[in-house]
């Protein structure tokens, strides 16, 4: 067993969803049923054989010494003109993100059960091609395998959105991918000067992400005003990119749309994957290459997430959609992510990578649990749902489950990484930044802490109104409640029953959410088991950009004591606009 | 002592009879073009475009067995080199791809008019298309501005041919005749360039021209203030109308909307390449020509560029061809991002399929001048290096990716007119639809061309092979990875980056204006890729409100199925075509561009030449 290769291993990993989309086409004449059990069997598989992976790379001397693991490199293009090489491995940042892909397709693959009923084959085929692109994403350790993955995941999501969405699914489709595609060829432009610059100044060409890493901190991009503020002007670009990804709150306007419309499976994947890409994107290239830059964004990156938070949280309180509710709270969770990320303190960037996990266990399987609302009672409306508790317990026992997750219920998961990320911004607030931005970090931080609250109260709120009280919808069918209290797993003799009469979890449901459930509990109790194999590489991607920080600050405390704290950020940002053409 | 670079290649002369050997492939396509000119007054409607096949097939045969292009090759009025052969293999692969796809448009066109009212003249057709990829063919080997523009000819007149023949209603008259008056437009001009770098270099030999425009000539220079900038404006302005760009875009839009989808497949293909071969021919002269001292005599060869570098401090050296070059990329930079951004945009407006996609084929031509910009920008960089006596060191140059602006070029090109042809050939194959869903009894309504982006609605349902044709081919002009459209664009926006790398980016500089130009090419892409999805989005998004159906005739669908094959094979495995385009665009580049990087790996070589 231990003699089969990791890197063999890796490869197999994300070759095998294609596969099975392969065998799922083939089985397309065979039927729908065909189709999703070839599916559910390949996602399967998948996720054991990344199970697996993960289990052998925490054994591996590469996990304690925080090196890649799984590393396997297949020269593609030309060698010697451009060396973009099939460079693939997983290291600690990137492990749990490439498990949580594995997972989460799983859950996508499962709750499309019955929802999907037309162009079935279709359906699954680009699930399981988004799934390869997922965990080539985070597998990807050349910038342009990564760049590829990173926009080659747009092209199976645009579909799903476009054929299988809701009623404004092609507006919304066609929006999200223009909105990232805008994005992300700008950050594609700063990933070549990176590349560039390493070249020039190494003498040879390279596209491995370590070797560039390593380049940018011998070589750094210039952050000043004979380079043209080159540093910043890349930092910029690849914010472009990724930020939209996150989404970091101006540019968030294509995920609520997105989101409400994309199908079950899509959302789920959206969400629990494709918005991590973001972050990821942060932590791989602009902390780790670009410090400088990062040192003087990051107050402001740390003041838009908390923006990202208090304003999702505000917006998903007046919603009257419950899909666009959670759709908002995505914006609101991420927040957490973006101010951890720039709070630049160990505990609030491994809170961050830690809540990158969350988000995406709890979202998936709250827009996981709204689709099944939605197939049961043909509305998402708030309004209209009520008393859903009376005929689907089961469902509401893992809704709730879901919602303490996300609004940070001591015990489970969401409790954790808020907590890492809030504890790491007031560290920073209290002692880590220099006098003049003290209060502001320290109001910022507080504002975060309210946006907890808010968070509960928009949760709670919905829960309450869509869950209990009296029943508002107008039921289908007469025999609600002949079924709806059983065991979920009791689904034989549901098999025939119309599907409003069934009204509880089906077994591939419960199958979906388990899962997420366990993990839910597995972070909250002992999250070390997760924060552990990641700290050595979430560590030494922020530690440049950390110090380079922390001598910004001290400079500022010696030298611009009595300045407004906003001035020479914002003289700089300019000035690096202005150089860029 | 600056060093004297050594040539790479060594030049051949060949004998004539071995002209005709060389030439063989383009000899054929004639000879085949005149046999079916012949054999269509005895046999029937089909066999023209399968003559045409065979023709472009005995050709392919017999460039294969020609020399790969290391050496150079000159032999009077022809050179082949990598360069020559790469537009080769081009043209015959287009030219075989595009006859199946006019093969279909024939039984389009048979099939949707009353039977028996054919005018039959499908050889005539084909004859001419075998002619034009001759023409294409000769402008890519043409080492002489005769020759040069005797193939351009070649490649216009029987495009105004197939435009008038094809089509016989008033869309189809107003296509020609306005293709046809601004065509005759263009060539005029490009003529006019030819005289005034005839007037510069006194021969017709490229080769000649290209050694004396690197001279350190005194009079030469007073010449070349004059006649230079009027040579490359209307040189520019000759090609623009080949390649669709602006100022020469505007017929695109008409032309293509009023002809047959079979030749709007041509029309967004051959003259791009001939425009490109143009270009890239003509930007050679400023680097020293093709074949640098072979070829030409003695007394220019002592003057040349090479020979003359020794003299630092001389800053006259190379002047006349630093003003050419920089000119050329200043000029084409701007028609660069002028194009992309007009194409792009107007393309946004449309809603008919096939000015659509003109203007997308306006967009890419300015992709491609990107690329003809930074070979432009690379050799005035290397000039500039040389005439200052400053050869940059090792470190600087050494680690370059290679690709330099005319190799991205090529490459460019090649993805974009095997994803143009794939869309066309599709639309071809689909070739008609009914107004509406007619499963009823009754008389069958008329059927009606594929015109606007609608009729696509719901082909994924109807049409599900042709559909994701398409889709890939759109997908791939918009430049998605990881398909070849891609690969195009990432080495276009390296290539552009790359340029003047040491340099700082301050206004008004060499490297800022490219650094923008790499910018709009990006922020391009993301408005193309609207409109691209528009054209996804209907076949797939939406529902089959009329039938689309397939009586375009097979050969379309089989051009259609081998531009997806090349295609993807691009895509998994893009090795070759890039080796090939870089190969191709180096040797374009060749002479200063390898000098400079050469020149330190032999610091002592003996060929210094004391004038």
């Amino acid at each position: 067993m231990n003699g089969f290769p990791p890197g063999t291993h890796l490869l197999l990993v994300i070759a095998t969803p294609l596969v099975g989309g392969i065998v799922a086409w083939v089985l397309g004449a065979r039927g729908r049923h065909a189709v999703r059990q070839s599916a559910a069997v390949t996602a399967i598989f998948t996720l054991a054989g990344a199970g697996w992976l993960i289990v052998r790379s925490l054994q591996s001397p590469e996990a304690a010494s925080g090196e890649p693991y799984a590393v396997i490199e297949v020269p593609w293009l030309v060698d010697g003109i451009f060396d973009v090489r099939l460079s693939l491995g997983l290291d600690g940042l990137s492990l749990w993100l490439f498990g949580l892909s594995a997972l989460l397709s799983l859950t996508a693959v499962l709750v499309s059960w019955e929802a999907i009923k037309e162009r079935t084959v279709g359906f699954y085929v680009l699930l399981l091609v988004l799934e390869a692109a997922m965990l080539g994403v985070f597998a990807a350790r050349d910038v342009i395998l990564f760049y590829v993955f990173f926009e080659f995941t747009l092209v199976p999501l645009f579909f799903l959105i476009g054929i299988w969405g809701h009623e404004e699914r092609r507006k919304a489709a066609v929006k999200f991918f223009l909105y990232t595609l805008a994005g992300s060829v700008l950050a594609f432009l700063g990933l070549l000067t990176i590349v560039l610059w390493h070249a020039s100044h190494a003498g040879t060409v390279t596209f491995d992400i370590d070797t560039l890493t390593a380049g940018m901190a011998a070589h750094p991009l210039p952050m000043n005003a004979e380079g043209g503020w080159l540093q910043m002007v890349v930092f910029l670009a690849l914010f472009a990119g990724f930020a939209v990804k996150v989404p970091i709150v101006p540019f968030h306007t294509w995920l609520p749309l997105a989101h409400v419309e994309a199908p079950t499976g899509g959302s789920v994947d959206l969400a629990g994957v494709l918005l991590k890409i973001g972050i990821y994107g942060f932590l791989r290239f602009s902390l780790p290459m670009l410090p400088d830059a990062t040192a003087v964004a990051a107050p402001w990156l740390f003041g838009l997430g908390v923006v990202g938070i208090l304003y999702g949280a505000l917006v998903a309180l007046v919603q009257t959609d419950l899909k666009r509710l959670i759709a908002y709270s995505s914006v609101s969770h991420m927040g957490y992510c973006v101010m951890g990320l720039f709070a630049l303190e160990a505990v609030s960037v491994e809170g961050a990578t830690l809540q990158l996990i969350n988000h995406g266990l709890s979202s998936a399987g709250l827009f996981a649990l709204v689709g099944m609302i939605y197939e049961r009672f043909h509305t998402r409306s708030i309004p209209n749902l009520g008393g859903i508790a009376a005929r689907a317990p089961w469902l509401t026992v893992f809704f709730m489950l879901f919602t303490f997750s996300s609004i940070g219920l001591p015990g489970l998961n969401g409790f954790v990484g808020e907590f890492m990320v809030l504890a790491g911004s007031f560290q920073r607030a209290w002692s880590g930044v220099s006098t003049a931005y003290g209060p502001a970090y320290l109001t910022m931080s507080v504002a975060a802490v309210v946006g907890v609250v808010l968070g509960a109260w928009y949760m709670l709120w919905a829960v309450e109104r869509v869950f209990f009280g009296g029943s508002r919808e107008p039921p289908k069918s007469a025999s609600q409640h002949s079924h709806g209290a059983g065991r979920p797993d009791d689904h034989g003799h549901d098999a025939d029953a119309p599907p409003d009469d069934a009204c509880d979890l089906k077994w591939y449901e419960t199958l979906a959410l388990v899962p997420l459930v366990v993990f839910v509990f597995w972070i909250g109790v002992v999250p070390a088991t997760f924060l552990e194999p990641s700290a050595t590489a979430v560590r030494k991607s922020f530690r440049a950009s950390a110090e380079a920080f922390d001598l910004r600050m001290h400079m500022d405390v010696s030298e611009h004591r009595t300045l407004n704290p906003s001035t020479p950020h914002a003289r700089n940002t300019k000035a690096s606009v202005v150089h860029l053409p | 002592m600056p060093p004297m670079p050594p040539m790479i290649t060594m030049p051949l002369m060949t004998t004539s009879l071995e002209t005709f050997a060389l030439l063989s492939p383009e000899i054929t396509l004639v000879a085949a073009a005149i046999l079916v000119f012949v054999a269509g007054a005895f046999a029937g409607f089909r066999s023209g475009w399968l003559g045409a096949v065979l023709g472009i097939a005995a050709a392919m045969a017999l460039a294969g067995g020609q020399p790969d292009g290391g050496a150079t090759l000159i032999s009077g009025t022809i050179t082949i080199d990598g360069f020559s052969i790469y537009i080769r293999w081009m043209v015959l692969v287009l030219g075989g791809l595009l006859a199946l796809v006019q093969a279909g448009d024939v039984f389009a066109s048979a099939s949707s008019r009353s039977g028996g009212s054919w005018r039959g003249s499908t050889c005539e057709e084909a004859g001419t298309f075998l002619l034009l990829l001759a023409g294409l063919s000769l402008t890519g080997v043409a080492n002489d501005m005769v020759l040069l523009f005797v193939g351009l000819e070649l490649v216009s007149i029987p495009t105004y041919i197939l435009l008038a023949l094809k089509r016989t209603d008033a869309h189809g008259q107003e296509a020609a005749l306005k293709y046809f008056f601004l065509s005759l437009v263009a060539s005029a001009l490009f003529l006019y360039a030819l005289v005034c770098l005839y007037g510069i270099g006194g021969s017709t030999s490229l080769a000649v021209i290209g050694q004396r425009l690197c001279s350190t000539d005194e009079q030469l220079m007073g010449m070349a203030t004059v006649l230079l900038p009027v040579a490359l404006g209307m040189a520019m302005a000759g090609a623009a109308f080949r390649l669709a760009a602006v100022p020469m875009h505007f017929y695109a839009p008409d032309v293509y909307e009023g002809t047959s989808p079979g030749n709007a497949a041509l029309l967004a293909t051959l003259p791009k390449v001939a425009g490109i071969v143009v270009l890239l021919r003509l930007l050679a002269l400023g680097l020293g020509g093709q074949a640098i001292s072979m070829a030409a005599p003695p007394s220019l060869g002592s003057a040349s560029l090479a020979g003359s570098a020794p003299l630092a401090g001389s800053a006259s050296l190379g002047e006349a061809a630093l003003t050419y070059l920089t000119l050329f990329w200043q000029l084409s930079a701007v028609l660069a991002a002028l194009t992309m951004t007009v194409g792009n945009v107007m393309a946004l407006l449309q809603t008919n399929l096939r000015r659509l996609l003109a203007c997308s084929s306006i967009a890419h031509a300015g992709y491609l001048l990107l690329g003809v910009a930074v070979a432009a920008a690379s050799g005035a960089a290397c000039v500039d290096t040389l005439g200052n006596g400053s050869i940059q060191t090792a470190s600087d140059t050494s680690w370059t990716l290679g690709l330099g602006g005319a190799s991205a070029t090529l490459f460019y090109l090649s993805t974009y007119v095997l994803a143009t042809v794939g869309i066309f050939a599709a639309l071809t194959y689909l070739g008609h639809r009914w107004p509406e869903w007619s499963s009823g009894s009754g008389p069958r309504p008329l059927r009606q061309e594929i015109t606007s982006v609608e009729d696509l609605d719901g082909l994924s349902g109807t049409n599900p092979v042709a559909a994701c044709g398409i889709a890939i081919f759109v997908l791939s002009l918009a430049g998605i990875p990881p398909l070849p459209g891609f690969w195009g664009k990432l080495s276009l926006a390296i290539a552009a980056m790359e340029v003047d790398w040491n340099a700082r980016i301050a206004w008004g500089s060499r490297r800022a204006a490219f650094v923008s130009l790499a910018v709009i090419l990006v922020l391009n892409a993301a408005i193309a890729a609207a409109y691209y999805l528009r054209i996804i989005a209907a076949i797939y998004f939406r529902s089959a409100k009329r039938g689309v159906q397939a009586d375009g005739g097979i050969s379309a669908g089989v051009a259609m199925l081998v531009c997806m094959a090349l295609v993807l094979m691009a895509t998994l495995s893009p090795r070759g075509l890039f080796a090939s385009a870089s190969q191709a665009g180096s040797v374009v580049s060749r002479n200063i561009l390898s000098d400079s990087v050469g020149s330190d790996s032999f610091p002592a070589s003996p060929h210094t030449v004391a004038p």
